[in-house]
C-alpha cells in the first residue's frame, strides 16, 4: 500500500501564553492527505487551520498527536521531512528589496537546484503567475495582489512533492486567482500534492479533490464538495421570494434556509416538480439552483455553533 | 510516479543552503541603497568629529574603533532583519519550511548584512594605513578579532529578535544594547581613560577587548600580562559561546512552541 501524503492521528496544540488562560487551538484532528490530491481545510477565523498547517509543515511543535509526511514523522524528523514540503504562509510577503525574479531564483537555490533549474523554473513560474511584466521591479513598488503571487511563484516553482497554501488567493483579482488555480491543478496532474486553506468557498470548491471543515479545533465534516453539500439535507437549493408568511405550508420538502424576505428549501430533484406546483399554486416566484459549497458550509458550522450552545 | 524522488538531492548539514540564503540576504542589503550611504556617512561623521575636536594621538584610536563599531553593529541590523522578516514578512515560515538547515539562514543573515558593511570598514582601513599603517601580525590579529564580534553580535542580534512579537518593542532595546556595549567602553577612546576598577569590565566586553587589543599589537598602548590574559581569553570564551548559543538557538527557534 502507498504511503499517504500525509497522515494526521489525533493533534493537538494547546497554547499556553503567559498571565492568560490556555487556548486549546487542536482539540485532536485526524485526517490523510493521499498523493496526488489537492485537499482544502476549511474553517471560520479562528477554527485552527494554520496552527494545524504549522504543524504539518514542522514550524510549530503539537502538545500530543502524531503526523507523518510520506511516511516521515514530522515531529521526530523535522529535517527529513523539510527537503519535501514548501509553504506559503498566511499573510507571508517576499523580501520588498528583490524583484520577483530575483525571489523565485534566490529561494531556489538556497533549496538546493542548479543554477540552470533555477533559472528555467524561475521564468516558468514568473510567467504561469502572470509577473512578466514586473518581473525586474522591486517586490516593494508591486500592489499587494502582485506581491501574493511572488510568493505563490517562489512556491510552485519549487515542485515540492507536498505544498502547504495558507490562503494562498488572499488580495488577489479573479483573473490572478484562476492563473493560481491553474498552476496548482498543473503541479498535482505532475505529482505533486497540495493542502489549502481558503476562505473563498468557490476557491475550495474547484480546487479541492477532497475537502475538510474544521471548527473549533475538530474536524467538523469531510468528504467531496457534493458529499458535504448532501451532508445539509439536499443538492438543489429552490428559493421562494416574498412570502416568508407562507414558509411553514413547504416545511415538509426539506431544510429551510431564511435569508431577508427570502426562504430557500433545501432538497432533492424529484421533490422539485411538487414543489414549483404548489408555489404556482399560490402565485409565488421560484428560483431554483444547486447548494453551493458556502451553503452547505454555513450549515454545518451554524449547526456546529448551535449544538455547542 | 513517486512524488518524493522530484526533491532535489541535498547533503543535510547545519550549512545546507547558505550560500543559497547568502546571496538572497546580499541582494537584498544591497538593493537597500539609503542603508548603504548612511553606513558609510556616519563613519565619515564621527571621523570628522574626532579630527577636529581629539589630540592627533586619538586618531588611532578613532579609526579603530571606528572599524569595531561598525561590524558590532552588524548585530542591530541582523536583529532587525531577522525581527522585521519574521514578524512583518514570514518569511521565516517559508525558509524554516524548507530543506535550507536553520544555522544557515541565522549565518547567511548574517554574512548578507556583513556586506552591507565592508564598504564603510574598507574605507576606514584605509584610513588607517594612513594614520597608523598595520604590518603584518597585528592585520592577521585584527581580521580575527572583527570575525569574532562579527560571530558575536550577530548571535546576540538574531538571540533577541526571537524574544519579540512586536517589531516596535525592539527598536529601543536594540539601540541601548549595542550602544552599551559598543560606544560607552573604550572603543572610540583609551583604556586608561576609563575608570581603572572598570578596566576589567571593560577588557570583558568584546568591541572593547578587540580595542585594546589592538592598541597592544600595534605598539600604541602596550597591554600588561594579566588584562592581555583577559582581554584575549574574555574575547575567545565570549566570541565562541555565544557564536555556539547563536546556532544552538537559531535550531531551536526555527520551530515554535519548544
Amino acid at each position: 500500500m502507498t504511503t499517504p501524503a500525509l497522515s494526521a492521528r489525533e493533534v493537538k496544540k494547546v497554547y499556553r501564553p503567559r498571565n492568560r488562560p490556555e487556548v486549546p487551538a487542536l482539540k485532536g484532528v485526524s485526517l490523510e492527505v493521499g498523493r496526488g490530491e489537492r485537499v482544502g481545510l476549511l474553517g471560520r477565523n479562528g477554527a485552527g487551520k494554520t496552527t494545524f498547517l504549522k504543524i504539518a509543515s514542522t514550524l510549530l511543535r503539537p502538545t500530543s498527536g502524531e503526523i507523518t509526511i510520506f511516511g516521515h514523522d514530522v515531529m521526530a524528523h523535522p529535517e527529513e521531512v523539510r527537503p519535501l514540503i514548501a509553504v506559503v504562509p498566511q499573510e507571508g510577503k517576499p523580501f520588498f528589496h528583490l524583484t520577483p525574479r530575483e525571489q523565485v531564483y534566490t529561494y531556489l537555490r538556497t533549496r538546493g537546484f542548479s543554477r540552470e533549474s533555477a533559472r528555467t523554473r524561475t521564468e516558468e513560474a514568473i510567467e504561469q503567475m502572470g509577473l512578466g511584466e514586473v518581473a525586474d521591479r522591486l517586490n516593494v513598488t508591486l500592489s499587494g495582489g502582485q506581491m501574493q503571487r511572488a510568493m505563490v511563484a517562489t512556491i510552485i516553482a519549487t515542485e515540492a512533492p507536498l505544498l502547504f497554501l495558507d490562503e494562498p488567493t488572499i488580495g488577489m483579482d479573479p483573473f490572478a486567482r484562476r492563473g493560481v488555480w491553474d498552476s496548482l491543478r498543473r503541479l498535482t496532474r505532475k505529482g505533486s500534492t497540495i493542502l489549502l486553506t481558503t476562505h473563498y468557498l468557490d476557491e475550495a470548491e474547484v480546487l479541492s479533490d477532497h475537502i475538510y471543515i474544521v471548527d473549533r479545533g475538530k474536524v467538523l465534516a469531510a468528504g467531496t464538495a457534493e458529499e458535504l453539500k448532501r451532508k445539509t439535507g439536499g443538492t438543489l437549493r429552490v428559493s421562494i421570494r416574498g412570502a416568508n408568511h407562507m414558509r411553514e405550508g413547504f416545511r415538509s420538502f426539506g431544510d429551510l434556509i431564511v435569508e431577508d424576505d427570502t426562504f430557500h428549501i433545501i432538497t432533492e430533484p424529484p421533490r422539485v416538480p411538487e414543489i414549483m406546483q404548489t408555489a404556482l399554486d399560490q402565485k409565488l416566484s421560484v428560483t431554483v439552483g444547486p447548494v453551493t459549497l458556502e451553503e452547505a458550509f454555513l450549515r454545518l458550522v451554524g449547526r456546529s455553533i448551535n449544538d455547542e450552545s | 510516479m513517486n512524488p518524493e524522488m522530484e526533491a532535489p538531492r541535498v547533503r543535510r548539514s547545519p550549512w545546507t543552503g547558505l550560500p543559497g540564503f547568502f546571496g538572497t540576504e546580499s541582494r537584498v542589503q544591497l538593493h537597500e541603497t539609503p542603508s548603504l550611504v548612511s553606513a558609510l556617512v556616519i563613519q565619515v561623521i564621527f571621523l570628522v568629529f574626532v579630527w577636529l575636536l581629539a589630540p592627533p594621538s586619538y586618531r588611532v584610536y578613532a579609526v579603530v574603533g571606528a572599524i569595531v563599531f561598525s561590524i558590532f553593529t552588524v548585530g542591530e541590523r541582523v536583529q532587525n532583519e531577522a525581527a522585521y522578516i519574521r514578524l512583518d514578512h514570514k518569511l521565516n515560515e517559508l525558509y524554516h519550511a524548507s530543506p535550507l538547515a536553520p544555522e544557515s539562514y541565522f549565518v547567511g543573515m548574517a554574512a548578507g548584512v556583513l556586506v552591507l558593511y565592508l564598504p564603510p570598514v574598507l574605507m576606514l582601513v584605509v584610513i588607517l594605513e594612513l594614520v597608523h599603517p598595520l604590518t603584518a601580525l597585528p592585520a592577521l590579529v585584527f581580521l580575527a578579532s572583527l570575525a569574532g564580534i562579527w560571530l558575536f553580535s550577530s548571535s546576540m542580534g538574531y538571540i533577541i529578535s526571537t524574544l519579540f512579537r512586536d517589531l516596535r518593542a525592539i527598536w529601543p532595546y536594540s539601540s541601548l544594547l549595542f550602544n552599551l556595549f559598543g560606544v560607552l567602553p573604550p572603543v572610540f577612546y583609551p583604556l586608561a581613560a576609563f575608570p581603572g576598577p572598570l578596566q576589567p569590565v571593560a577588557l570583558l566586553m568584546p568591541p572593547s577587548a578587540v580595542a585594546a587589543l589592538m592598541m597592544d599589537v600595534m605598539g600604541v598602548a602596550p597591554l600588561a600580562h594579566g588584562p592581555l590574559i583577559l582581554a584575549v581569553g574574555g574575547l575567545l570564551v565570549e566570541c565562541v559561546g555565544v557564536t555556539l548559543l547563536g546556532l544552538r538557538w537559531a535550531r531551536r527557534s526555527a520551530r515554535e512552541g519548544g
